[in-house]
């Protein structure tokens, strides 16, 4: 039996209050704040009054013109990632299992580059490389006579641009995760089903694939979860939602809610009802990843 | 045939097969892999290769600039502070790294050392953080950061960042499975739990926290949302903050912009240069567990 002392107390205190008093008062407390200030008209100066307007907010939300569209591209972004973070990520990761050494060295390193890339960076990159005038992704289409792409200024491609690099920084880094799953499955599974003469493809859906789930599923939660999220800093700096708000999400009408319109009533409105569906959706997925789980091992 | 030596019979066709298909497999790989890896690290050379080039030159699709020069990089090292915001970002990026593993290093043992129930809950509580959109909370935590004063101080960006669930969730499972058999002999001999955290346990989990520290210094220094909202001016602002500002001011003097974007990640990828391997595998075993 162990002697309970006043260190047993007093230590995992001390331990963890740093982390407890952090995320306290930065997150926990914030959050009861942002929900009691759904229920307030307020424009986040200091002197101002805040004024209850009970649930004015939310009805609000429904008249405001930005909602829908942003509500929509915000699934667009949550499922359009998919095949860039998930399905493409697969197939190489499959396809490829065999590279020895020195070159899968090399292309490991290459391919992973871009997740260390600052997203910023990133944007300011691909804002010279797709420019309509003379941006070099421009010049090699209209070599091959096509017209040019106004790749953030044509509300019909505009979406799928910021898509496209949300997801470039994580192509390499889903397919180095999935390959680096594979390389764990037992060899002597894959050996055996290859001598009954399964061909690649078999193995591929009915072994690998169960097998490395788990990757697979971490991967697609984490798309789903924070994708529409990550796509933030490529709308702030490259198109501010536009043209016509066809780049807009909810995260980035938050934001301009918030610091554009100052009007912390709506945007914390929205913020809530954002959090709860992503909230249900979290806990959705979760429950499907421990259903899955016995994959595993 | 008779099953005296079935290990020769299977094995010989089966690993002749392989060989030949390990050939074929090569070069569909080769098929599959160049043109990602053209994508992934084209637009980094040509960012590095148009902030090189003369004026004169921008525009030129040549691979690489007839007469390379750090004109570009003179022209923004002189328009903005960019060895005060890389100095601040490294500040910025350093602080919080060594602070959210010390916190996470000092909760884990707690949830990892505690009752089954109450660990599993305690850790639930710090972690679940993760799922909280940064969007959702900016308000309140913009005017905190305006109530005590830190507003265009670095100290803003620092302070909400002493913690992180990433930190704590990562630690937490190196701890949880240290020896068990070693931190009771240890408490047998007496040693108190600052003596087996900071004697017995860290120095033996190394590994992990130098691991946990590089993905933090990575996404501290790449981090923009936050910065965003209590950044003011360019000389107490993090580079991420300042590139997106010479962006808005000279958003089209391409190869200055270009200067300044690969001075705003060469400490990254110099970093990645050095510590390559170790960093991929971070990342990626972080990716699955």
């Amino acid at each position: 039996m162990k002697r309970v002392s006043k260190s047993d107390i007093v230590v995992p205190a001390l331990f963890l209050s740093p982390a407890l008093i952090t995320l306290g008062l930065w997150i926990y407390f914030p959050l009861v704040e942002a929900a009691w200030l759904s229920f307030y008209d307020w424009n986040m100066m200091p002197t101002a009054a805040k004024n209850f307007v009970g649930l004015d907010n939310y009805k609000r939300l429904l008249e405001l013109p930005e909602m829908g569209p942003a509500t929509v591209n915000t699934v667009y972004y949550t499922i359009g990632l998919l095949p860039l973070t998930v399905a493409l990520p697969l197939v190489i990761a499959l396809m490829t299992q065999r590279l020895a050494g020195l070159q899968r060295n090399v292309y490991r390193s290459v391919i992973f580059l871009p997740m260390i890339m600052a997203p910023v960076v990133v944007s300011v990159i691909w804002r010279w490389l797709l420019s309509a005038d003379y941006g070099l992704v421009n010049k090699v289409i209209t070599s091959f006579g096509l017209a040019k792409v106004q790749f953030l200024n044509d509300p019909d491609v505009a979406l799928w641009t910021i898509l496209f690099l949300t997801g470039w920084k994580l192509i390499g880094f889903s397919t180095l995760v999935f390959a680096a799953a594979i390389t764990q499955i037992d060899k002597n599974v894959m050996e055996a089903a290859r001598m009954d003469g399964a061909s690649e493809t078999r193995l591929a859906l009915n072994i690998i694939i169960p097998l490395i789930s788990p990757a697979i599923m971490f991967i697609g939660l984490l798309t789903v979860l924070h994708g529409a999220q990550w796509s933030f800093v490529y709308i702030n700096v490259l198109t501010n939602g536009g043209p016509l708000s066809s780049t807009t999400n909810l995260f980035f009408l938050l934001y301009e809610y918030g610091f554009g319109n100052f009007a912390v009533g709506w945007s914390t409105a929205a913020g809530m009802l954002l959090f709860i569906g992503f909230g249900v959706l979290a806990v959705g997925c979760l429950r499907l990843m421990q259903r899955h789980a016995t994959y595993a091992n | 045939m008779t099953i005296a030596n079935p290990t020769i019979d299977i094995r010989a066709p089966a690993s002749g097969r392989l060989r030949s298909k390990r050939h074929g497999l090569n070069l569909r790989s080769h098929a599959l892999l160049l043109p990602l890896a053209f994508i992934c690290i084209f637009p980094i050379y040509w960012m590095v290769v148009t902030s090189l080039r003369a004026e004169n030159e921008i525009f030129s699709l040549s691979l690489w600039p007839g007469d390379a020069s750090l004109h570009n990089y003179a022209y923004v090292l002189k328009a903005i502070p960019i060895g005060k915001m890389l100095f601040n970002t490294f500040y910025v990026s350093l602080a919080s790294t060594v602070l959210q593993v010390l916190t996470g290093l000092m909760a884990a043992y707690v949830c990892a050392r505690w009752t089954r129930r109450l660990g599993k809950w305690m850790l639930a509580l710090l972690t679940v953080t993760w799922l909280i959109p940064p969007q959702v909370i900016m308000i309140p935590n913009f005017v905190m950061v305006n109530q005590f004063g830190l507003m265009d101080t670095l100290s803003a960006v620092i302070v909400p960042q002493i913690a992180s669930a990433f930190a704590v969730m990562m630690i937490y499972q190196a701890v949880r499975s240290f020896p068990q058999e070693l931190i009771e002999s240890a408490e047998m001999d007496g040693c108190s739990h600052v003596r087996i955290l900071f004697g017995i346990i860290a120095p033996n989990i190394k590994p992990v926290l130098a691991s946990v520290a590089i993905i933090l210094f990575i996404s501290t220094w790449n981090e923009y949302f936050w910065p965003l909202l209590v950044n003011r001016s360019m000389e107490n602002a993090v580079i991420q903050i300042g590139l997106q500002m010479f962006l808005t001011a000279e958003g089209n003097q391409w190869g200055p912009l270009m200067a300044a974007a690969t001075l705003a990640s060469l400490p990254i990828l110099i970093l990645y240069l050095v510590l390559q391997r170790q960093i991929i595998e971070t990342f990626v075993r972080s990716g699955f567990r």
